[in-house]
């Protein structure tokens, strides 16, 4: 053990040579890969750090199932980038140095691949095409996908890599178990009784700050307002059978998958 | 004492005898004498020259211009910006109308009190900072100050002396090997003719220490390491040898007693923080208080707030030293509002526990007992599955000043009622490299509401007198005047005016970033009183328009 641990200090000294040169890219292979202390330590980190959006298994609750990655041919290099910078256009966020140290990020991709499995394929359903046209006539009101669309909803222009398509089948299905920061749905009452319906973007003791139903974004006084009052159930209308037929659905997803646009 | 001024005096004649013969302008400046320092924050508004104010921390301002009445009036008379991305967690010392201010990676700043102009400007060059182990920001939290000279720790483990007039460097001693887990951010306490300072790496695996260096050269008079080493009391509070690397660190500025000639420093964590098996025990002194002859290091006593912590629950508070009638009789005391949920009132000539009570939610610990150690709940063991405990690993509260008014007996602190899953593994130790042994998440869901609250507590009862409700827990230290105004600020960055005898909101102004640890200072400049607040990567300095300019006479 003193032995690898002698060698890890060298490793630790080489790599942030490395990093202040910004050639990183070069690394390819995670040097931790099968040590038995590296695998445990990335399984807390990743726990506090990554299983709320990928789940204790990895297999994606809201964010994708990253058990393939492998097998469907992402590099340790490359899946190490996207740990330490982020996804643009996402939720998933950067881990920046010196807070997140080099050998962190390799503990957890040591021990994510304990947790790989064979890529799998499943059946193609749907039709892209078909469910642009569900897209344009159910969701485009609110989202947005490139240069077309609303401003209500979160911009969809990459959700095909940001949601597993599980996910996505739940959330447009009415399974909106929380709401995303910015998106919270705020009421406010002026003293006049008028109500202004919207979406809170930030806030403080004082002000409140939304995105109405025209989409006009604007900041209110709090001491202007009769009440502001919060919303419990997310904006996002919950698609039932009925609504959207399960053919309908699986079109929509299909085209939604696909949607994995350049980040603005 | 007199002996280092006199040597000091003649330090500072030498380049100025040269001087006089050339311009023959009189007597230079004065030096910054120890007596200054016991004095404190002086009726004039003159000086603030230690960390906490004065010795005693209490950080509450004699000056009265700045009223409940009038802060609503108050402008901004000028705004100073570091121009780089790190944010300052620095309390301001001000003399002669100059403010000598630290900011992140090092840098520090004399500057103009009047318009906040840069005089001279200090930047340190650091190991590269991927290579630095601060766990949490490459900042600092203020110079101390003594003779011509301030004196400031750094981001690789050294203390420095800085010449006041120019910002270049007297001395600069090593404490310890940065490349083994050691960082400095603490701002230096003097006292008599030591500079005293800690260490940070709490997270790295180090063996804390508390250190005295002499003013004059920088040589180390004495070293009081927080972990007793083999054949000292308390060292068997260590299951084999993780004394060796159980952290114990040292980062918020103690107070001192100088009728006792005791220092008060609260110790960090122990570690690795959470998984605890290799370090079975107590752990003394991480989490204590400990009381130190100023002049020897030696330990008068110790009171340990977690005994054998498994939260990563920090006694890196700012303790505050007061004088309170308890049950009857005259005590000297110290005030500590903990890191785990419970505040304490404790006899500082003793060490004796007097008052300790929850001022947010625990869930650890059902009380302290009449042994003064905490009575433990069930089911507050970090594992690989997570528990949930409150307060969470940032705290009740955390380094961020409070203060205390001793007109009205209160003491004022900025509380977070947060909870948080705290997980722990397994961890072999490797020099350098963070040594946590698990990790902490906040609690979420829509039964765990997070928030803050300014609290006011009785420090002869630990029971609150009124409270300042936050959206969300504020990070923000404390400053308190005569008057009954206190400042504070919130995590969406509204620097604050609060009642002192209510709690009621007075003003706000949005400063764009918190005031993350950092505290208001005040002081009088020209007649006119200032309240300097560090925010972000700005000072803004903040007084009254309708108060008339005396322009100074020299």
């Amino acid at each position: 053990m003193p032995f690898i641990g002698a060698a890890l200090v060298v490793f630790v000294l080489s790599v942030s040579q490395v990093v202040a040169q910004d050639v990183l890219v070069t690394i390819t292979a995670n040097p931790l890969e099968g040590d038995a202390e590296a695998i445990k330590a990335g399984m807390g980190a990743y726990r506090v750090r990554c299983a709320d959006c990928h789940g204790m298994d990895a297999r994606g609750i809201r964010s994708p199932d990253i058990t393939q990655v492998w097998a469907r041919g992402r590099t340790d290099g490359a899946l190490f980038r996207t740990i330490r910078n982020g996804v643009t256009g996402t939720e998933m966020p950067s881990f920046p140095a010196p807070r997140t140290s080099d050998l962190d990020i390799w503990r957890i991709l040591a021990y994510l691949k304990t947790l790989a499995a064979a890529a799998t394929t499943e059946p193609v359903r749907g039709s892209a095409t078909a469910g642009q046209g569900v897209f344009a006539a159910q969701c485009l009101a609110c989202h947005r996908v490139g240069t077309a669309g609303g401003h209500l909803g979160p911009d969809l222009s990459r959700i095909g890599i940001a949601r597993a398509r599980a996910a996505l089948s739940r959330q447009i299905r009415g399974g909106m178990t929380d709401v995303r920061t910015g998106y919270e749905p705020v009421t406010l009452t002026t003293p006049g009784g008028e109500q202004i319906q919207g979406l809170k973007k930030n806030e403080d003791l004082f002000s409140v700050q939304i995105m109405d139903t025209t989409e006009r974004i604007q900041g209110y006084l709090r001491e202007d307002m009769r009440a502001v009052t919060n919303g419990r159930q997310s904006a996002m209308p919950a698609f039932s059978p009925e609504r959207l037929s399960d053919a309908d659905l699986d079109d929509l997803l299909a085209y939604l998958t696909s949607l994995q646009g350049a980040a603005k | 004492m007199h002996r280092l001024v006199a040597r000091l005096t003649l330090a500072a004649l030498a380049p100025s005898i040269v001087a006089a013969s050339l311009l023959a302008q009189g007597a230079p400046p004065p030096l910054v004498t120890p007596q200054e320092l016991l004095q404190g924050l002086p009726a004039d508004g003159s000086r603030w020259l230690t960390f906490g104010g004065g010795y005693d921390n209490h950080r509450h301002s004699p000056l009265t211009q700045i009223t409940p009445d009038n802060v609503s009036r108050l402008a901004a008379q000028w705004v100073f910006q570091t121009d780089t991305p790190a944010r300052f967690e620095t309390t301001p010392l001000l003399r002669d109308n100059v403010l000598y201010v630290t900011g992140p990676l090092n840098l520090a700043w004399a500057l103009d009190a009047r318009t906040g102009r840069e005089i001279w400007r200090y930047r340190r060059e650091l190991p590269p900072t991927g290579s630095l182990t601060a766990c949490c920001g490459l900042v600092n939290k203020g110079f101390g100050v003594l003779g011509d000279r301030l004196f400031m720790t750094t981001l690789d483990a050294h203390v420095i002396a800085l010449d006041m007039k120019t910002g270049g460097v007297v001395w600069d001693t090593t404490m310890e090997d940065y490349s083994k887990g050691y960082a400095s951010t603490i701002a230096p306490l003097v006292v008599k003719d030591k500079v005293i300072v800690g260490v940070a790496g709490g997270e790295y695996g180090i063996r804390g220490f508390i250190d005295a260096y002499d003013a004059a050269t920088g040589k180390r008079a004495w070293r009081f390491y927080t972990i007793p080493g083999p054949g000292e009391p308390g060292n068997d509070t260590w299951a084999g040898d993780s004394w060796q690397r159980g952290g114990a660190s040292v980062w918020v500025t103690g107070a001192y007693d100088p009728d006792m000639n005791l220092l008060y420093y609260g110790i960090g964590n122990p570690g690795p923080d959470y998984h605890s098996d290799s370090r079975k025990g107590d752990n003394l002194y991480s989490d204590s208080i400990v009381a130190l002859d100023a002049d020897t290091g030696k330990l008068r006593w110790h009171y340990q707030f977690t005994p054998h912590d498994l939260h990563d629950w920090d006694a890196t508070e700012v303790p505050i030293l007061a004088d309170l009638a308890i049950g009857g009789r005259p005590r000297k005391v110290v005030m500590f509002a903990n890191r785990n949920g419970f505040y304490y009132t404790l006899d500082r000539v003793t060490g004796e526990l007097l008052v300790a009570k929850p001022f947010v939610i625990t869930t650890w610990a059902k009380e302290i007992g009449r042994d003064g150690r905490p009575v433990l709940l069930p089911g507050n063991v970090p594992d690989e599955q997570g528990s949930l405990t409150c307060p969470d690993v940032t705290g009740a509260t955390n380094f961020w000043p409070p203060t205390y008014d001793p007109q009205q007996r209160l003491f004022f602190v900025n509380a977070r009622e947060v909870c948080a899953t705290f997980y722990a593994w397994r961890q072999e130790y490797v020099p350098g490299e963070r040594f946590t042994g698990g990790a902490a998440q906040r609690a979420r869901g829509p039964d765990q509401r997070a928030y803050g609250a300014l609290r006011a507590i009785d420090p002869v009862t630990g029971e609150r007198k009124w409270e300042f409700e936050y959206i969300t827990p504020s990070t923000s230290g404390l400053l308190s005047t005569a008057s009954g105004v206190i400042f504070s600020g919130d995590a969406e960055g509204n620097f604050l005016a609060i009642d002192a005898r209510s709690g009621a909101f007075l003003w706000r102004f949005q400063m764009g970033s918190a005031l993350h640890g950092t505290s208001a200072i005040t002081y009088m400049v020209d007649g006119r009183q200032h309240v300097l607040v560090p925010a972000g990567t700005t000072l803004t300095a903040w007084a009254l328009p309708d108060v008339p300019r005396v322009a100074p006479t020299r």
